[in-house]
C-alpha cells in the first residue's frame, strides 16, 4: 500500500461524521462517570475501582492487563514513570525479616441462621516473622456482656502448628495442619504478603496517587470475589501502598459473608524490620491453663478427595448436596438442616444446659469431628476460586440422585475441566463434552 | 486539592471536550465497543490529571490522554500473541484474497493506535480534524516544518506496519 492509498484512507475516517447511537453510548459513559464520582463517599480513593469494574470491557482489560503486569514484572497501566508496582511491593514486602501491624474488623449480622444479628468487633496486632512465624492477639468484646474476651495464636510453620490461647477462660487449643493450611492462616489474618500476591491475581485497578497521615501513597482497588476466595461477597478491597518506599501502609476491606452478615475492617499502623527473636514466638502457656482437648486438633485438609468426603458426609447428615460452598452459607446451611432434625450430642444443640469441663471438652471434639468434612468441603472450594480455577457448582439443582448430572467443575488447564458428578464419580472431560454435559443440567 | 473542588473541575473540563473526545475517539476506534472502552480511559486519564487540564498546555494534555486511552483500548483488544482474534476482526488469512475497505481501514486504525505519541498526534489533526500545520506545531510545540516531518514519519511509519498487518 503506497502512501497516498494510506492518506485517503486517514482522509476518509476524518470525514466520517460520528453515528447518533455512538452520541448515545458516549453520554451514557460520562453520565456513568460523573454519577460515580459524586455518589462515592470517598471519591478521589474509590471511584477509579468502582467505576471501572462496572463495564464488563473494561474488566476484560483490567484482568488481561494484570495478566501481562505480573507476568512481565512491569508497572501497572499508566504508572510507567513513576508509579508503584504490586510486583515491587511484593518484593520490598518479603525483605522485611520482621513486621507488624495493626487491624480492626467489624461484624454486623447474624453468624448462624436463627441466631441474633449482633455487632462483633475485634482488634488485635499481628507480627510476622519470615523465620519463626507468626503472632497474633486478638481482643474481642461480647456485645450482650461488654466483657471482653483475648485469643493469642502462635503459628509455627516449621512444626506446622498452631497454639491459641485464651485467658480469660485459662485454656488453649493446639491444631495441626498441613502447608496448604499455613498458607491460607496467613491469609485469613491479612499476612500483607499473602493479600498482595492475592491482588495481584485478581483483576484490580490503580488508583492513582492520594495522600494518608501526611504520606503520599498509591492504591490499588479490586472487588473480584477470588480475593477472599469466595468466602465473601460484594467485595471492596484496597491497598494503599507508600509511593517511596513501596510498603504497605494501610488496607481497607468491606464485604458480605454469607446471607446475613456484613464485614468491614481496616490494617494500619505497619512496622517494618522490627527486631525479633525466636522466644517471641514461642507459645506462653502458664501452668494454671489446660488444654480445650486432650489431642492436637486436627484441622480440615482441602483436598478433592477430602471434598467429596465432605459432600458425602453433607448427604448423610442432611439428605441433600449444600446450596452453596462458601463457609458462612455452607455452615449455616449446616447448622439450619441439623437444628430441624433429632438434636445430636453436638456444641451445635441447645446451650442451655451448663456444661461440666468433661463436657465441654466431649462437645467441643465432637463439634470438630462434625465439622471438619464440611469445612474440607467449603476449604476446598476456596482454593478453586483462590485459585481462579473457574469452579461452578451446582448444588441447588443437583440431587444425590442425579449421577451423570455435573455438581461441581473446575477447569485443570486450558480447554480441560475436572467434573464432580452428582453420584460423586470424578472425570476429566474437554471444554466441548463439558458444555454438552451442562446443556442438560436440570433447571 | 479538596475532592469537591477536584469533581467540579472535572465536570467543566469534561463539558469542554467532550465533543473533541466523542469525535476523535469514534474516528480513532470506529468500533462501538473499543470506542466505549476508549472513552472509560480517556475520562479516568482527565480524573487523575485534571489539575493539568486547566493550564495553557490543557490541549495537549488531553490529546495524550485520548490517544493514551485509544492504545489502551486497541491494546486489550488484540491477543496476547499481537494478533487480533480473528473473531473480533475478520482479516482474510489468505494473501490471495483481497482485503475488504472496511477490514483495510481497521488495519489502518489499528496501526495509528500503535504509532508513537507526536507522530499519532500529528495524524489525527492533519486528517482527522483538518488542522492547518501551524495549530499542529503549536500544539506539538515545535516549527511548522517540525509539524511537516512529524506527518511524514507518522506516513512512513504507518506504511511499513501496514505491511505487516494487513
Amino acid at each position: 500500500m503506497n502512501r497516498e492509498s494510506i492518506e485517503e484512507i486517514l482522509k476518509n475516517i476524518g470525514s466520517e461524521d460520528v453515528p447518533a447511537e455512538v452520541h448515545k453510548i458516549a453520554q451514557e459513559v460520562s453520565g456513568d462517570f460523573s454519577k460515580t464520582l459524586t455518589q462515592s463517599r470517598q471519591p478521589e480513593h474509590i471511584v477509579l475501582g468502582d467505576y471501572i469494574m462496572k463495564s464488563r470491557i473494561a474488566k476484560l482489560a483490567v484482568a488481561a492487563a494484570i495478566i501481562l503486569v505480573v507476568l512481565a514484572g512491569l508497572p501497572f497501566l499508566s504508572h510507567k514513570e513513576s508509579g508503584v508496582a504490586l510486583a515491587d511491593v511484593l518484593e520490598r514486602v518479603e525483605q522485611a525479616r520482621a513486621f507488624m501491624y495493626k487491624m480492626k474488623m467489624t461484624m454486623t449480622g447474624s453468624m448462624l441462621s436463627g441466631m441474633p444479628a449482633r455487632k462483633q468487633e475485634m482488634q488485635g496486632a499481628i507480627i510476622i516473622s519470615r523465620e519463626y512465624g507468626m503472632k497474633m492477639e486478638m481482643d474481642m468484646t461480647d456485645p450482650n456482656t461488654g466483657k471482653k474476651m483475648t485469643q493469642q495464636m502462635y503459628v509455627v510453620p516449621d512444626q506446622k502448628i498452631a497454639v491459641s490461647v485464651m485467658p480469660e477462660m485459662k485454656k488453649y487449643m493446639r491444631m495441626e495442619f498441613d502447608d496448604d493450611l499455613v498458607t491460607r492462616m496467613k491469609k485469613q489474618n491479612n499476612d500483607p504478603r499473602e493479600m498482595i500476591k492475592q491482588i495481584m491475581n485478581c483483576k484490580y485497578t490503580d488508583l492513582g496517587r492520594s495522600s494518608i497521615d501526611g504520606v503520599e501513597v498509591e492504591g490499588f482497588h479490586t472487588t473480584d470475589p477470588a480475593m477472599l476466595g469466595g468466602a465473601g461477597e460484594n467485595i471492596k478491597y484496597t491497598l494503599w501502598v507508600d509511593a517511596k518506599s513501596w510498603l504497605p501502609v494501610r488496607a481497607e476491606m468491606d464485604f458480605k459473608m454469607g446471607e446475613q452478615m456484613q464485614a468491614s475492617g481496616v490494617i494500619y499502623d505497619y512496622q517494618w524490620d522490627i527486631v525479633v527473636t525466636a522466644s517471641d514466638f514461642e507459645p506462653t502457656i502458664p501452668e494454671d491453663y489446660t488444654p480445650i482437648s486432650s489431642e492436637a486438633i486436627k484441622m480440615p485438609s482441602m483436598s478433592e478427595e477430602a471434598a467429596i468426603e465432605g459432600l458425602k458426609y453433607f448427604v448423610e447428615l442432611c439428605g441433600q448436596y449444600p446450596k452453596k460452598l462458601d463457609m458462612i452459607s455452607l455452615m449455616q446451611e449446616f447448622v439450619a438442616i441439623q437444628k430441624n432434625k433429632e438434636p445430636m450430642d453436638t456444641g451445635l444443640k441447645s446451650r442451655s444446659e451448663k456444661p461440666d469441663e468433661m463436657k465441654l471438652q466431649e462437645r467441643l471434639k465432637k463439634t470438630m469431628e462434625i465439622m471438619r468434612p464440611v469445612q474440607s468441603l467449603s476449604m476446598f472450594y476456596m482454593t478453586l476460586v483462590q485459585d481462579k480455577k473457574e469452579p461452578v457448582y451446582y448444588g441447588e439443582s443437583v440431587g444425590p440422585g442425579d449421577g451423570d448430572k455435573v455438581l461441581l467443575r473446575w477447569k485443570v488447564s486450558e480447554g480441560e475441566y475436572r467434573v464432580i458428578f452428582g453420584n460423586l464419580t470424578t472425570a476429566d472431560v474437554t471444554a466441548e463434552k463439558l458444555a454438552e454435559l451442562e446443556k442438560l443440567q436440570p433447571k | 486539592m479538596k475532592c469537591s473542588k477536584r469533581v467540579e473541575i472535572f465536570e467543566q473540563v469534561k463539558a469542554r471536550n467532550e465533543k473533541f473526545l466523542l469525535s476523535v475517539l469514534w474516528k480513532l476506534t470506529g468500533d462501538r465497543e473499543l470506542f466505549t472502552e476508549a472513552m472509560q480511559y480517556a475520562l479516568l486519564g482527565m480524573w487523575q490529571h485534571v489539575e493539568k487540564l486547566n493550564g495553557k498546555k490543557a490541549q495537549s494534555y488531553i490529546y495524550r490522554i485520548a490517544l493514551s486511552a485509544n492504545s489502551k483500548a486497541w491494546r486489550n483488544r488484540v491477543g496476547r500473541d499481537g494478533e487480533i482474534a480473528p473473531s473480533q476482526i475478520r482479516i482474510e488469512k489468505d494473501p490471495s484474497q483481497k482485503t475488504s475497505d472496511s477490514e483495510l481501514v481497521t488495519i489502518v486504525r489499528r496501526a495509528v493506535s500503535q504509532l508513537p505519541t507526536k507522530q499519532a498526534k500529528a495524524i489525527v489533526m492533519r486528517y482527522f480534524q483538518q488542522q492547518p500545520y501551524q495549530t499542529i506545531a503549536e500544539n506539538l510545540s515545535c516549527t511548522e516544518a517540525g509539524a511537516r516531518s512529524h506527518v511524514s514519519k507518522a506516513l512512513a511509519t504507518l506504511k511499513s506496519k501496514l505491511v505487516t498487518l494487513a
